[in-house]
């Protein structure tokens, strides 16, 4: 179940640094030299204490920040210099913020088109037409939120749930190699949060993308996905998969952050 | 009475000439609203275009061909300011002013001199029929039938992929990138596009007039402002059909109110303070009102 089996894995990170404000002060390095793989169909939670270095991490894949050394390679391309905009053909990412994952200004439908289009070439075809309207209807039927009668509303009148949800499916319309998940349910209520994080799971499962997903959740990072990756001061710290993964409890879990944390600030 | 008369006179001819007009107005308009990009570039790219159709007129150019060269002028332009913004992160109306300020000195050496007159040489108007300049029944339809065109070409293009990525810019830019919505290409294209028709109208103004003037573009931004912002009063903002509809109907109403307010007396050197501070009730009001601020931002 982990990276090394079969041969290559689908994103293969290495060596990656990244040192915000450098020469000042209080610079410090958000990524240390981090070595990070992950298998075709494989589930990585990533956990670890805030400025750990998860959301950088998530970050320098998707080409939002970049690098000051190390490569990325997903499948056979090099993605270590091709521009962010490049690269959403083969990853798409969920926000913690659901403000930020989709067109407030723009309906249901030409957000999910826009989305559809991502990898592609654009051209002077329709944005819209009836066919992908209903693919849209069918999509958005699957969530059991009624969006699917509200395909001209605009984004801005969807509950923060309802547009984390849309995310979720504008994150798969594409079909992406890769899904990334910056803690994408932490905005919502409890509830909410549920029904977007049981959506994820079902999508996740029926397309098997690769997909990392930050969580502070420690029930999330139990029972959820194939593999738990535990990062601390911008290094990978903790890596379990298969039937260990499986045994893991949420106070052994707790118990190993705890740990963590004190060497973190003996070493500081 | 007199004064009425005088006005209702005009009133075809003003029509016809706003009919031109929209073209800069619905320049302005698309870096503005779709684009989200303040964009001050047509202040030089509107004499841009009439100095540029005028100096090839001139060197014996066909009128199409000069007409053409006007609109990619106006195109480069546009790009330049979208340039300037993007790569060396300058704010967008400093990257308007630098390139309009430049586009002075430029419009004067491709003119040679401060004003030049066509009044031998043929335009693209007398090609269609050598009636027109004489003609304002003639003038309206063929203005009117040539921005059907272009809005319809607009109309169009805002409903395609390319369109859609374009108006996605001026929504939401930070979620571009991960749409695989290039901002750079976005950005230069929609501003090129929207300069290039401004440069067009300067080059179709410059045609019917029949001589082109280096201070031709002088206060045109708060004129086509003045435009938008009556445009998006009658008709509103809310689809993309009404947005693209404002330019044509607030140039219309616009022109004929200078038209009114010059017959009622109002001195011509005293119209942009009537303009610009007609411009600031036009922006201002809402602000006052409070709360609806911020609706309108949703929909920049
Ligand atoms: N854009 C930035 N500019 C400067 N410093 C940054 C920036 N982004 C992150 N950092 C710093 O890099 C370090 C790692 O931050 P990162 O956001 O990756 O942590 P995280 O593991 O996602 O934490 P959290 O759980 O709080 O989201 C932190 O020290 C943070 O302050
Ligand atoms: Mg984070």
């Amino acid at each position: 179940m982990t990276q090394t089996d079969g041969g290559k894995p689908l994103l293969d990170c290495r060596g990656l640094e990244i040192t915000f404000n450098p020469g000042v002060a209080d610079a410090r390095k958000a990524l240390d030299g981090l070595d990070f793989m992950l298998a075709e169909r494989e589930f990585a939670v990533a956990i670890g204490s805030n400025g750990a270095g998860k959301s950088t991490l998530l970050n320098a894949i998707a080409g939002s920040v970049s690098l000051d050394r190390g490569t990325i390679r997903l499948g056979d391309r090099d993605l270590t210099r091709l521009a962010p905009y490049r690269r959403a053909g083969l990853i798409t990412r969920v926000f913690q913020d659901p403000m930020s994952g989709t067109a407030a200004g723009m309906t249901i439908e030409e957000n999910l088109a826009l989305a559809e289009q991502r990898g592609r070439r654009r051209g002077f075809r329709a944005h819209l037409n009836p066919s992908r309207r209903d693919r849209y209807r069918d999509l958005l039927r699957t969530l059991s939120l009624g969006l699917e009668d509200r395909l001209t509303t605009q984004v801005a009148l969807l509950s923060g749930g309802q547009r984390q949800a849309l995310s979720l499916l504008m994150a798969l319309i594409s079909k992406p190699r890769l899904l990334l998940l910056d803690e994408h349910t932490a905005a919502l209520d409890p509830r909410t949060a549920d029904i977007v994080m049981q959506a994820t799971l079902d999508a996740v499962r029926q397309t098997d993308v690769a997909t990392i997903m930050i969580t502070h959740n420690m029930r999330h990072a139990i029972e959820t996905g194939t593999r738990l990756v535990m990062m601390d001061a911008g290094r990978v710290v903790y890596d379990v998969s298969g039937a260990e993964k499986n045994s893991l409890t949420p106070e052994a879990l707790v118990e190993r952050f705890k740990i963590d944390n004190d060497r973190m600030r003996l070493n500081g | 009475m007199d004064i009425l008369t005088a006005f209702f006179n005009l009133v075809p001819i003003t029509f016809a000439q706003s009919l031109v007009y929209s073209f800069l107005v619905l320049g302005i308009m698309i870096p503005f609203r779709i684009i989200g990009f303040p964009d001050l570039t047509s202040e030089g790219a509107f004499p841009l275009g009439g100095c540029v159709c005028a100096a090839f007129l001139v060197a014996g150019w066909h009128p199409l061909a000069a007409t053409g060269m006007a609109i990619v002028a106006g195109a480069l332009a546009g790009a330049t300011t979208a340039f300037i913004n993007l790569r060396f992160r300058i704010n967008p109306l400093l990257a308007g002013i630098l390139v309009f300020t430049a586009l002075y000195s430029i419009n004067l050496r491709i003119l040679g001199r401060s004003n030049v007159a066509l009044f031998n040489i043929d335009s693209v108007f007398d090609m269609i029929s050598p009636n027109l300049i004489t003609s304002v029944p003639l003038q309206i339809a063929c203005f009117a039938v040539v921005l059907g065109a272009v809005w319809v070409l607009l109309r169009w293009l805002l409903s395609t992929e390319i369109g859609a990525a374009i108006r996605l810019i001026g929504v939401n830019p930070d979620l571009a990138p991960s749409l695989g919505i290039s901002l750079w290409t976005c950005t230069i294209g929609g501003l090129a596009l929207a300069n290039a028709s401004t440069a067009f109208g300067g080059a179709l103004i410059v045609q019917l007039q029949g001589y082109a003037d280096i201070g031709m573009g002088l206060g045109i931004l708060i004129n086509g402002l003045a435009s938008l912002v009556i445009g998006e009063t009658i008709v509103g903002r809310k689809t993309v059909t009404r947005q693209l509809l404002a330019p044509v109907i607030g140039a219309a109403v616009y022109y004929q109110l200078v038209s009114l307010g010059l017959s009622l007396g109002l001195h011509p050197s005293d119209l942009k303070l009537a303009t610009a501070i007609f411009v600031l009730l036009a922006l201002g009001l809402p602000a006052l009102r409070g709360g609806a601020i911020q609706h309108e931002r949703l929909r920049v």
